[in-house]
């Protein structure tokens, strides 16, 4: 049994030094602008704290892989190739890539960058993915978070290309790159400007029925003084539907992983990848630290591996609405 | 070890409450101004030139409202433009990276209001600080 790589996020550079010192095997990071889908104020690397980062993570023996995973916009391209140029000027391991003809520019004219098709690429199933690798070279995709587990593991039998899924964090429903809420209340989406719900168009307010949050207006959700929040998405907003108000698409919780990890190693998966380059490095720190644990706990132990229960606390207390899910990895009704 | 969860005694707050802020603004800006002197603040503070941000201390019923001019911040008397809002206790666990400020939002433990973005912004540069040692002082041996 092999065993996965733990790839982590950061938003910073001290996010990534707390993802390399509790035990990520690579971290994946992106630039100060819109070619990448965490692309908030404030947040990301310039080529200072990227170089730094980048050193730091080589010292150690670990990766730093770059998310350039947005589309680029009509007349912007030079905006993406860029970042893709200086993904390999500063001697990353791979990129994270989802647009097409930005896949074909990074294997033209950097054919020894490796090439990882990112979530946002929407490829579900094993023919899309092994076009992009005869097309494109991709050595690795990331499955959105859609699949179930027999589903991932016929993935996994029909291709060479590598698989990494998500193990832990908030949780996107709609197949990542295929949704419109974010565009159709703000016009920005994580595919066209790196974000689901710009920080702009957030506004949250203490009225007397409990926090109010809004989207560009639309109310997406009331709270109760000690009814545990969520991100202000719209697929986590609650709404009426049929005379009932309740969480219709999705409720605010996470994604987490760690019961079934001895399930996705036995199927073959190359990577687990942790959710949150939004989050601080206290966040990084606790989730690569308990999945490093798990990880090397379930190739260790084999049968014998169960999961701890401190694990799930520490895990339980940093996700979104306090609620983990296993997501669509479990849908018994498929 | 961990900072324990504790809630400022009742009295401070009754005493606090009477104070004017002011004097405690000005301790707190001329402390970002020191810090920023001594290059602890990296980065690119451009972004809160003439804006306003208030945190409150909700067990202290006080709280500061600055703003920054010319690279130096000030307190300042007129409404924010984004209010914070939590205990004590928990803005010390954020500044010592012992909680993610995400987590207590979703926790209900941290609030904010007014310009989210502009507190989103401010949140991710106090993240992209290296710790500084006196902090790792706070922390209970
Ligand atoms: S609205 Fe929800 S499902 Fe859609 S992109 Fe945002 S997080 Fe994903």
């Amino acid at each position: 049994m092999r065993k996965p790589e733990l790839v982590c996020p950061a938003g910073s550079l001290p996010s990534m030094k707390a993802a390399i010192d509790h035990g990520a095997d690579a971290v994946y990071m992106g630039l100060k602008d819109a070619t990448n889908a965490r692309n908030f104020a404030g947040l990301n690397f310039d080529a200072a704290a990227a170089r730094e980062g980048i050193r730091y993570a080589h010292a150690k023996g670990r990766k730093v892989l770059m998310a350039i995973n947005t589309f680029p916009q009509a007349g912007q391209s030079a905006t993406w190739r860029r970042a893709v140029d200086t993904a390999a000027d500063w001697g990353v391991d791979a990129v994270i890539l989802a647009d097409a003809a930005l896949l074909d520019y990074a294997a033209k004219t950097h054919p020894n960058l490796r090439r990882h098709l990112s979530v946002q690429g929407s490829a579900t199933n094993y023919e899309a993915i092994n076009l992009c690798r005869d097309l494109f070279g991709i050595e690795r995709a990331v499955l959105p978070r859609v699949l179930t587990v027999p589903q991932v593991e016929h993935v996994i039998q029909h291709t060479e290309v590598e698989i990494e899924v998500f193990g832990f964090g908030s949780l996107c429903v709609m197949v990542e790159g295929r949704c419109l809420l974010s565009s159709y209340a703000t016009g920005e989406s994580p595919n066209t400007a790196g974000v689901c719900s710009p920080a702009k168009a957030v506004r949250w307010a203490q009225t007397p029925q409990g926090m109010e949050s809004r989207l560009s207006g639309i109310l997406i959700d009331r709270y109760g003084n000690d009814e545990p929040a969520g991100y202000p998405t719209l697929c986590k907003g609650r709404f009426e539907v049929n005379d009932e108000t309740y969480y219709a698409l999705e409720e605010p919780t996470s994604l987490n992983v760690v019961a079934m990890l001895p399930e996705l190693m036995k199927i073959g998966v190359s990577a687990i990848k942790v959710e949150g380059r939004q989050r601080s490095p206290a966040y990084v720190a606790e989730v690569t630290k308990t999945l490093r644990a798990a990880i090397d706990a379930a190739v260790s132990e084999g049968a014998r591996y169960h999961v701890k229960p401190a694990w799930q606390a520490g895990l339980g207390k940093l996700a979104e609405g306090q609620q983990q899910t296993l997501g669509a990895y479990s849908r018994p009704w498929k | 070890m961990p900072l324990p969860d504790f809630t400022l005694p009742g009295p401070l707050a009754a005493i606090a409450r009477h104070l004017p802020e002011r004097p405690a603004a000005f301790a707190f800006t001329t402390a970002l101004n020191l810090a920023k002197r001594a290059g602890k603040l990296a980065g690119d503070w451009e972004f809160l030139e003439g804006r306003t941000v208030r945190i409150e201390i909700e067990d202290l019923g006080s709280g500061v409202t600055f703003t920054a001019a010319a690279g130096r911040f000030h307190p300042v008397g007129n409404e924010p433009e984004v209010r914070f809002a939590a205990r004590a206790s928990d803005y010390l666990k954020i500044a010592l990276r012992e909680e993610d400020p995400d987590t207590l939002f979703f926790q209900r433990r941290l609030k904010i209001e007014g310009d989210t973005e502009l507190g989103l912004e401010l949140k991710n540069h106090l993240d992209a600080l290296e710790l500084p040692a006196f902090l790792d002082r706070l922390r209970p041996h």
